[in-house]
């Protein structure tokens, strides 16, 4: 069990620094593909048509918060996502609907295994996407999208100030692109994705102001901060492969996800690059308006 | 084809400022110290000048000036010192404020300077506490002991602030005391605990909620940033019995932190008389990081003024000054508790 965690966390952290600089979906559009013809493995969704993929995640993260410590933690990391695509009426601008669900769980320890933090986190993240191109090789979708995060990091070397929390309510822009293709007369999909809140509320507290201060007192307030990709940088990338295997589609994918906030004069980086593996299932919504 | 390459780049160009944005670093950020005895003797140095809270009060009454404190203890420091070694210069530089609150914990030790309380006489018997108590004393929670004196006098210890007295257990304790005609209780060498055990045993001493003291927390990096102040109200337990009789709180240079709290909560309050020596202090609410080896280091982060604007960092002044007397001790006798007992025995005579 411990090499697999070795391995996957060697792994994973070798992916995402390299893929911190420039998202997968970037160099993919900007590179001339050479992709065949559609291919059965992966479409958008029809109208009242859902698709949606259920996976495991497992990787690492990593987190330095100055509220809580100076150093720098990580570890391995495991969760759970729930990816899904809707079509809605063709006529529509934003025709497709997502969204993206997921909750992970991370115990990491500082460079000289002195000291462990915890990490909890959830976020949900939902799109409205229009087809910006089309067509039987490649799907780019772009539109606007908002996104929930918070992840919660508990110091368990701290004594007054234990936990923190970082997190947002932002709307942002979201690209997804599918490009279908055979390899070695297998036919597969390719799908990535990037989100980037522009404008929202992010929550930290005010410097040292103690968690206590805003309980006791009901000051919240100063807690909340207007937050920009200048001082909340945060993406998701998701990168992932469809592969058909007996009648079962399955999706083997790597996503990253980062917030590097400076609110309330302290900085957070958190990020955690987990590798997914789901299935997906497609399914016939009800007719809402009938 | 041509909007598709549009589209491309497009949204390739968004996706690049996007990622500059994502990779701005502040000085803040960057400001990381490398696992050296010189980086951690900055980053403790450094921690403490941006988040400790006392430093002009610390100034004002010891002199300590923080930027001379780094020069002089960056000359002990070098990259070939022992780990243990560069503890002791370590803790020696946070000792220099005087704060019990300022530790440093390593695997092999805690650093602390306890200077507030040793610096004094003690003030305080646990043998005499004992013989006072007796052996048929009610334990009325972790570290809450009470018996009722022969001149029907209520003597209630509580050694320490951990933990939470119930309000069963109070509505019981003031029940069995509901003849007595004071109340004494000796807090001396409580070191502390939770603010809100401190808070919620003062609030059964009050008939109307009034505020006892102010606090605010630091905004920012420099000295004297700190927030706006928030005040504390007293508000009276309601749901359980109160105590409106003379009270005699007894303190000494060992009440530290919450016993500190609680020492000038009392203080505030009309019926209740601080007897004994000055509190050892601790005004300042504790938080803690951690140094680039492991090491965590506690410090003061947000400081409390009592109800009138004093800053309780060095102690609680008693309203009436005491000290142990040697010849009562001889005699098998606490000049504290008999004090408090003549002083609520007087106001029997004299209301």
């Amino acid at each position: 069990m411990k090499i697999i965690q070795k391995i996957l966390t060697m792994v994973s952290s070798r992916c995402s620094d390299e893929l911190s600089g420039l998202s997968a979906a970037l160099l993919l559009m900007l590179l001339p593909v050479s992709a065949l013809a559609q291919s059965g493995v992966w479409y958008l969704p029809e109208h009242n048509e859902t698709v949606r993929v259920i996976s495991v995640a497992a990787g690492n993260a990593f987190a330095r918060d100055t509220y809580l410590s100076a150093s720098r933690y990580d570890g391995w990391a495991i969760g759970l996502e729930g990816d899904s695509w809707t079509g809605y009426r063709p006529d529509r601008l934003f025709s497709y609907g997502r969204s993206l669900s997921s909750v992970f769980f991370s115990p990491m320890t500082n460079r000289l295994d002195g000291g462990s933090t915890l990490e909890a986190g959830i976020s949900d993240y939902l799109a409205f996407l229009w087809p910006a191109i089309r067509n039987n090789r490649q799907d780019l979708l772009i539109g606007p999208s908002a996104m929930f995060k918070a992840n919660v990091l508990y110091n368990r070397q701290n004594s007054n100030n234990p936990v923190n929390g970082a997190g947002y309510l932002a709307g942002g822009l979201s690209v997804d692109y599918s490009l279908r293709f055979s390899l070695l007369r297998y036919d597969m999909a390719m799908q990535a994705t990037f989100y980037a809140p522009l404008a929202g509320l992010g929550f930290a507290p005010d410097y040292d102001q103690p968690y206590w201060y805003m309980y006791n007192y009901g000051d919240y307030g100063k807690a909340l901060h207007f937050i920009t990709p200048f001082n909340n940088p945060a993406f998701l990338q998701q990168v992932a492969f469809v592969l058909p295997c007996r009648g079962t589609r399955f999706r083997v994918g790597y996503s990253f996800d980062y917030i590097g906030n400076r609110l309330g004069g302290h900085s957070r980086n958190i990020f955690n690059g987990m590798f997914t593996i789901g299935c997906a299932l497609r399914f016939q919504n009800k007719e809402w308006n009938q | 084809m041509k909007r598709e390459i549009y589209i491309r780049l497009t949204a390739s160009v968004v996706l690049i400022l996007l990622m500059v944005a994502c990779s701005q670093k502040t000085e803040r950020e960057d400001m990381e110290f490398s696992n050296t005895p010189a980086g951690n003797f900055l980053s403790l140095w450094t921690i403490m000048d941006e988040r400790y809270c006392f430093f002009d009060l610390k100034k004002e009454q010891l002199g300590v000036d923080w930027d001379e404190v780094q020069e002089r203890y960056a000359a002990s420091i070098s990259n070939e010192m022992s780990s243990k070694s560069l503890f002791e210069v370590l803790c020696s530089m946070i000792g220099e404020l005087r704060d019990g609150h300022v530790n440093l914990t390593s695997p092999y030790d805690y650093g602390r300077n306890w200077s507030w309380k040793t610096d004094y006489p003690s003030n305080y018997s646990a043998d005499l506490r004992e013989k006072y108590l007796g052996k048929d004393y009610v334990i009325a929670g972790d570290g809450y002991f009470y018996r009722i004196l022969d001149d029907n006098i209520g003597y209630l210890v509580v050694e320490s602030f951990g933990s939470f007295i119930s309000s069963n257990r109070i509505n019981v304790m003031f029940g069995n005391m509901l003849l007595c005609n004071g109340l004494i209780i000796d807090i001396r060498d409580n070191g502390g605990g939770d603010l809100r055990a401190a808070e919620f045993l003062a609030s059964h001493f009050t008939e109307k909620s009034l505020p006892v003291s102010y606090s605010c927390y630091k905004t920012g990096p420099g000295h004297n940033d700190f927030s706006k102040l928030y005040t504390n109200i007293l508000t009276p337990a309601k749901e359980d019995m109160r105590w409106i009789k003379p009270v005699v709180l007894l303190t000494n240079r060992g009440c530290f932190s919450s016993a500190n709290d609680f020492a000038f909560t009392m203080k505030a309050l009309e019926n209740v008389t601080l007897m004994g020596d000055t509190t050892g202090g601790g005004g300042g609410l504790p938080m803690s990081s951690e140094l680039p080896n492991g090491w965590v280091v506690r410090f003061s982060s947000a400081p409390t003024y009592d109800s009138e604007m004093n800053d309780v960092e060095f102690g609680v002044a008693p309203d009436i000054r005491l000290d142990m007397d040697d010849d009562d001790i001889k005699a098998g006798k606490d000049t504290y508790i008999e004090r408090a007992r003549k002083f609520i025995n007087d106001k029997l005579v004299n209301p």
